[in-house]
């Protein structure tokens, strides 16, 4: 998902000399061919992230494009003043794109674990907030970037993601609808959370006989409900999954959601990492089993409800 | 001449009577309001007012041309020294400056683009304007053009680790088109620089940021306008040491923290300002 997301960035700033590539210290290979080809839109800057958001704000400022690359903490926890005043106070296009979303960085601990990364950015005023979920979704979204003069902050996944999503998409920041038309059963997620969603619709028809539909926001923004609303309101239970910490994510999201349209909220369970620094190692894969977030642990969620 | 005696000249130097209604104006606004950075603001003026008239073209800035020069306000707590000075040049439209920090009002106590176009870019946090700053110089860069980017950043705000991790990309591009000016005033908000906490020679860390350095009076309007008008000598950034006096012109103002900001000032303390200014 990185690779295809940073080849998509080098592909539009062949054809558009607005767009800039700017990144911190992130390895000799990184664009490599970017900056071979085209080094007027290309910067390799030190380590260094809070100058580089006042940076890419003062490029866009004078009309560039800037997508800038960094560790997913650094900008949201390092960063996040010259975000909201530099970037987001000012409107600008600048975008984010941020490696290691949620525990991709586990065995690298707590520092590189993006557990609260949609949360901070969704507090910003103007900010669009993405976690696509596969390489075709990366893709589709990058090249909308191209005409969107609001900022934005993308999720990055680990990469090597299975492909669930078409190749063309018209719409991909829209909600995507997976499994049964009128499940009695819903879950929630976004970002790479579908593919544990879609393991556990096939466990649950195969063995339990259950009608599951699975909705997948790649956009963490705006939740488009009118995609999902006949199906919230016909499911018996409603499961948001998240790799996130509980406040402030999709469950959060959702909630306000229902508040606002007078759904039920009593059907929704909530599933997320805890609310704490997690000081395990091992992998994503690892934490996700170990929160019920994998794909066993949704099924054993839906078989308790 | 000596560091100390640079000082000393910046604070017996006389005002011409233009910086006098300048203050007198930037008092009368600070009335209305009822608050403000006089001290800060008052060591910029000489500062802001050379730039925007003797250096860039107000003409291209009136028309928000491409081609304009770029200065941006990184000590964000010193507007009433811009505001008074793009007031006095006609580039606030019309904009009502009387109307200072009330509700509706275009100015508040830092300044913003959003409300004021002239004003090239919102600030008030410190150490954010020089990373700005790098950006648009190279941009004009990049895009082969001639303006120049003026930043100008308090002694106090030296302390922001980001104003370092700018100073060092801007030598890195080599962007010649940039000059920093720092208000030396020498003084922040809980007391002298040198308490607070001590930068040592400002010369010699710009120099080894990789920037040619100038040391001036900021209050002598021919020293600034030469620092500033000074063809760059190639790709080197350039830092201009503007030493300045906090509050400079008011005798109780000058070099005192207790008017660094005032939360509530009565028109008593204003009438009190007025009457030193015109001593």
């Amino acid at each position: 998902m990185r690779q295809t997301g940073l080849k998509t960035v080098y592909e539009l700033a062949k054809k558009d000399s607005r767009v800039v590539f700017v990144g911190s210290d992130l390895g000799a290979g990184t664009l490599k061919d970017m900056k071979e080809e085209l080094p007027e839109q290309f910067f390799m800057e030190g380590i260094s992230e809070q100058h580089l958001i006042g940076f890419a704000a003062g490029l866009a400022k004078e009309g560039f494009i800037p997508y800038v690359n960094t560790i997913a903490n650094f900008f949201t926890r390092r960063a996040f003043e010259q975000i909201a005043m530099d970037i987001a106070l000012h409107d600008l296009p600048v975008r984010l794109l941020a490696s290691g979303g949620g525990m991709v960085y586990a065995p690298l601990g707590p520092t590189h674990t993006a557990i609260e990364d949609l949360s901070l950015m969704s507090t910003i005023p103007k900010m669009r907030v993405f976690a696509p979920g596969d390489a075709n979704e990366m893709r589709a979204l990058i090249h909308t970037s191209l005409s969107d003069p609001r900022p934005w902050y993308v999720r990055f996944g680990k990469g090597g993601e299975p492909i669930f999503s078409q190749e063309a998409q018209e719409t991909p920041a829209a909600p995507k609808v997976f499994g049964h038309t009128k499940g009695e059963i819903l879950i929630l997620s976004t970002g790479i959370l579908i593919h544990e969603s879609l393991s556990a619709i096939e466990i649950l028809n195969e063995n339990d006989g259950l009608d599951v539909t699975a909705v997948h926001f790649p956009e963490f923004t705006d939740l488009h409900e009118s995609i999902w609303s006949e199906l919230y309101k016909e499911a018996r239970v409603v499961i948001v999954a998240e790799e996130h910490v509980p406040s402030g994510g999709l469950f959060s999201k959702v909630l306000r959601t229902a508040w606002q349209e007078k759904w039920d909220v009593e059907k929704l369970v909530h599933k997320s990492l805890p609310f704490r620094y997690l000081h395990n190692y091992g992998s994503q894969k690892d934490h996700l089993k170990a929160n019920g977030l994998d794909a066993i642990g949704l099924v054993e969620c839906v078989r308790a409800n | 001449m000596e560091h100390g005696s640079i000082h000393e000249h910046a604070l017996t130097i006389p005002l011409s009577e233009r910086s006098r209604c300048l203050r007198e104006r930037l008092l009368s606004v600070t009335e209305i309001g009822g608050r403000g950075h006089i001290g800060p603001a008052l060591s910029i003026l000489e500062i802001v007012d050379v730039t925007y008239r003797k250096i860039m073209n107000s003409a291209l800035i009136k028309d928000q041309s491409p081609n304009r020069d770029r200065f941006l306000l990184s000590k964000g707590h010193g507007c009433l020294g811009l505001y008074v000075v793009l007031e006095d040049l006609g580039l606030l439209g019309n904009l009502d400056l009387d109307s200072y920090c009330q509700y509706e009002s275009a100015f508040g106590g830092h300044p913003e683009s959003a409300t004021v176009p002239t004003i090239e870019f919102s600030t008030g946090s410190l150490g954010h304007g020089l990373s700005v700053g790098v950006g648009m110089a190279k941009a004009a860069k990049i895009k082969h053009e001639s303006w120049r980017v003026f930043v100008l950043i308090g002694d106090g705000e030296l302390n922001e680790g980001s104003i370092w991790e700018a100073a060092a990309h801007a030598s890195k591009h080599k962007l010649g088109n940039l000059t920093v000016i720092v208000d030396f005033n020498n003084m922040q908000a809980s007391g002298p620089v040198s308490e607070v906490l001590d930068m040592g020679s400002l010369q010699k860390k710009w120099e080894a940021f990789g920037f040619e350095t100038i040391e001036i009076n900021g209050h002598d309007e021919r020293a600034i306008e030469e620092s500033l008008m000074k063809p760059s000598t190639g790709s080197k950034p350039r830092c201009v040491i503007a030493y300045t006096v906090k509050g400079k012109g008011i005798a109780q103002a000058e070099n005192s923290s207790v008017w660094h900001h005032k939360a509530k000032i009565s028109s008593e303390e204003i009438e009190s300002l007025r009457a030193e200014l015109h001593k």
